[in-house]
């Protein structure tokens, strides 16, 4: 295990402005009232939002619209792939619930047969140096989706904040090549260990999920979800896509855009045919996605407990509510089954 | 870096030809000495550039792994622009992708092929390769049924295996017909009408959804078991490589995990 290096909190803008001469440096910042990542500048005083970030990033590895090839509209067939972008870069103050999304991205995009390489691109030249959390948001429950608050799983760097002082941690090969500096401090020295309380939306497992299925709770749950599609957009591992041409001015770009399983087109067919047209059969598509037919494909479910859904939805009710309302059932029906017979117990 | 998966090659259209109405099929060679190595089952992504891709059965190949031919029913955006084009025109292709027909599996077995209307197309490979290594398998019979006597497709191939010995060929329209004097009747009902036994066989079916739906009951009330009973499931696709989530029934990618599947490792809602 590496060792601990410390810094003083008053120095981290100096040391991050440093890193910033050399790569492209990525942090979170206020913009409008929430957080989101954007390029550093130094022009404002770094601060580092100790709970969720609104904004998740998989813009940042797999843009809502991504050109993967450029045409001219007037030729028949010019199709020429686009040039990825090298710049190396560093993405700081990240959190668990983030690394975990982009380690789901990396086994839809990676682990296949056909490597999405615009997206290896995007992985390869990215430092990822998380922060633990300090607190639980209060939407927040990766506890209650296997991971914890401080989970350093596919982080580069780690570090932890405490009192006057980020500990700093490398954990990849990758990560070692910022720990060098003169602010960071070799110590023995740790940080404290928390304990973190269970989350408010725990769930059953993904074999009991799959039997639901047929259940007519769907219709339930599809009531109080107006499926608008505004979690897919706001979840860090909700990646389904479409593949379009578009044309401006004599100039083409294929692309691919972000697409949502909520939506009626996005399994309509030539011809009208569709294949999830209620609001009840998408619904219970997403949430089975998440809690099962992930955990089938990738054996993770796909879930990270962020709650960045919640947070956007209009009615504040989103996937892991409908995932744990569901599991309630799944808990009722199970009593239902192992209740002993009223005769059989007098006998 | 290679190219992302996802960015067609050229292929330049060698050869259109007209099936049906609103069928046409188009004999594409690979450019730049690519190759396209499909197997039976196996389907391409489409492009017409400024227009998208869509998803096409490979229903013959030729010249090797040169020359493949893909049969387009007309229907909507893409399968428009696609109509217009004209010999000599590049369009985009990706693949082959999807699994196949276990075809070697199925040697020194009978075959039993049935296909409503367009749903030929990705079962003519199969036809094809019995054809091509015909000791190794056993006896074939065909049943196709189209809408009408103007639906029919292939009649070139129709003709062709109408007059081989080795071949029991049934054609059927759904309802009667001016001037058609062969059998009328759906799919499903000939099935029954003609009794067909499992014995030895092995059966492929494709068509319109509610045409599987339905041959698939009338299989099972002739005593077939699930596992012997093939069907290419359709799902609406883009990426056409388990990346772009839409095509799934359950945890299965119909693009990746199918498109052929035998009816025991199907869920009963897939139908
Ligand atoms: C495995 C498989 C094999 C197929 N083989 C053939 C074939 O050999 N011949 C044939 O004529 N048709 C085939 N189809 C159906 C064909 O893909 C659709 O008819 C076609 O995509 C319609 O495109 P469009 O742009 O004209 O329609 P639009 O309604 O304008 O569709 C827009 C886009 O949605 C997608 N889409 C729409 N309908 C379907 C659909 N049914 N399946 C998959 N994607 C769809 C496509 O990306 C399409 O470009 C097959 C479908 C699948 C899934
Ligand atoms: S489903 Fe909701 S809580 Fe789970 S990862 Fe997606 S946005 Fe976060
Ligand atoms: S077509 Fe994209 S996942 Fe199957």
């Amino acid at each position: 295990m590496n060792k601990w290096h410390k810094i003083k909190k008053t120095d981290l803008q100096k040391y991050v402005s440093r890193l910033a001469e050399k790569w492209e440096v990525w942090i979170p910042r206020l913009v409008d009232g929430k957080w989101e990542f954007g390029i550093y500048d130094g022009a404002r005083d770094l601060d580092l939002p100790e709970s969720i970030i609104d904004v998740s990033l998989k813009n940042l590895f797999f843009p809502k619209r991504r050109a993967i090839a450029t045409f001219d509209e007037n030729s028949k067939w010019s199709l020429q792939p686009v040039s990825p972008e090298r710049r190396p870069r560093i993405i700081l103050g990240l959190h668990p619930c983030d690394a975990a999304g982009i380690e789901y991205m990396d086994k839809v995009f990676l682990q296949s047969e056909y490597k999405d390489v615009m997206y290896k691109n995007e992985r390869e030249r990215t430092i990822l140096v998380g922060m633990l959390c300090n607190k639980m948001g209060d939407d927040c429950h990766c506890t209650d989706r296997g991971l914890t608050p401080d989970s350093t799983s596919s982080m580069d760097v780690a570090f932890v904040n405490e009192g006057e002082w980020y500990f700093f941690r490398s954990l990849t090969d990758k990560g070692k090549r910022i720990m060098e500096s003169k602010y960071l401090k070799e110590t023995d020295e740790g940080p404290t260990k928390n304990e973190w309380p269970a989350g408010k939306y725990s769930i059953a497992s993904p074999e009991e999920f799959m039997e639901m299925y047929d259940d007519s709770i769907w219709h339930e749950l599809s009531d109080i979800c107006l499926t608008c599609g505004i979690c897919t957009y706001a979840c860090p591992t909700c990646v389904c896509f479409l593949v379009a041409d578009e044309k401006f001015k004599g100039k083409g770009e294929r692309v691919t855009v972000w697409d949502s399983c909520q939506l009626q087109s996005y399994s309509r067919m030539a011809g009208g045919q569709n294949t999830r047209k209620t609001p009840a059969s998408r619904v219970r598509n997403r949430t089975l996605d998440k809690f099962a037919y992930s955990h089938l494909r990738y054996g993770r479910i796909s879930c990270t407990g962020c709650g960045r859904c919640i947070m956007v939805c209009p009615l504040k009710r989103s996937f892991p509510q409908l995932g744990a309302r569901l599991s309630e059932r799944i808990r009722e029906k199970e009593k239902e089954r192992t209740k002993v017979p009223a005769e059989s117990k007098e006998e | 870096m290679t190219t992302i998966e996802l960015v067609p090659k050229p292929a330049t259209i060698k050869r259109m030809i007209d099936e049906s109405r609103d069928v046409k099929s188009y004999v594409l060679e690979m450019n730049e000495s690519l190759t396209m190595p499909a197997l039976p089952g196996q389907f391409v992504e489409v492009s017409v550039q400024g227009y998208g891709e869509a998803t096409f059965a490979v229903t013959r190949k030729s010249k090797g792994d040169r020359e493949f031919t893909i049969s387009v029913k007309r229907i909507g955006h893409l399968t428009k622009m696609l109509h217009r084009a004209a010999t000599g025109d590049i369009v985009g292709v990706r693949g082959p992708y999807g699994n196949s027909f276990p075809v070697d599996d199925w040697k020194g077995k009978d075959i039993l092929v049935i296909g409503g209307g367009i749903g030929l197309a990705p079962l003519r490979p199969v036809i094809d390769h019995i054809l091509l290594n015909r000791k190794d398998y056993g006896s074939m019979e065909i049943i196709f049924g189209a809408r009408t006597p103007d639906d029919i497709l292939y009649k070139e191939d129709l003709k062709m295996w109408e007059s081989d010995k080795s071949i029991l060929l049934h054609k059927t329209i759904d309802v009667p017909f001016e001037g058609w004097n062969g059998r009328v009747g759906v799919v499903p009902a000939v099935i029954r009408d003609l009794g067909v036994k499992p014995d030895r066989r092995v059966s492929i079916v494709c068509g319109p959804p509610i045409m599987i739906k339905f041959t698939a009951a009338a299989l099972r009330e002739l005593r077939w078991p699930d596992d012997r009973i093939f069907t290419t499931l359709e799902m609406k696709m883009q990426c056409g490589i388990g990346q772009c989530g839409r095509c799934n029934i359950g945890e299965k990618f119909i693009c990746k995990d199918g498109p052929v599947f035998s009816l025991d490792q199907i869920p009963e809602h897939a139908l």
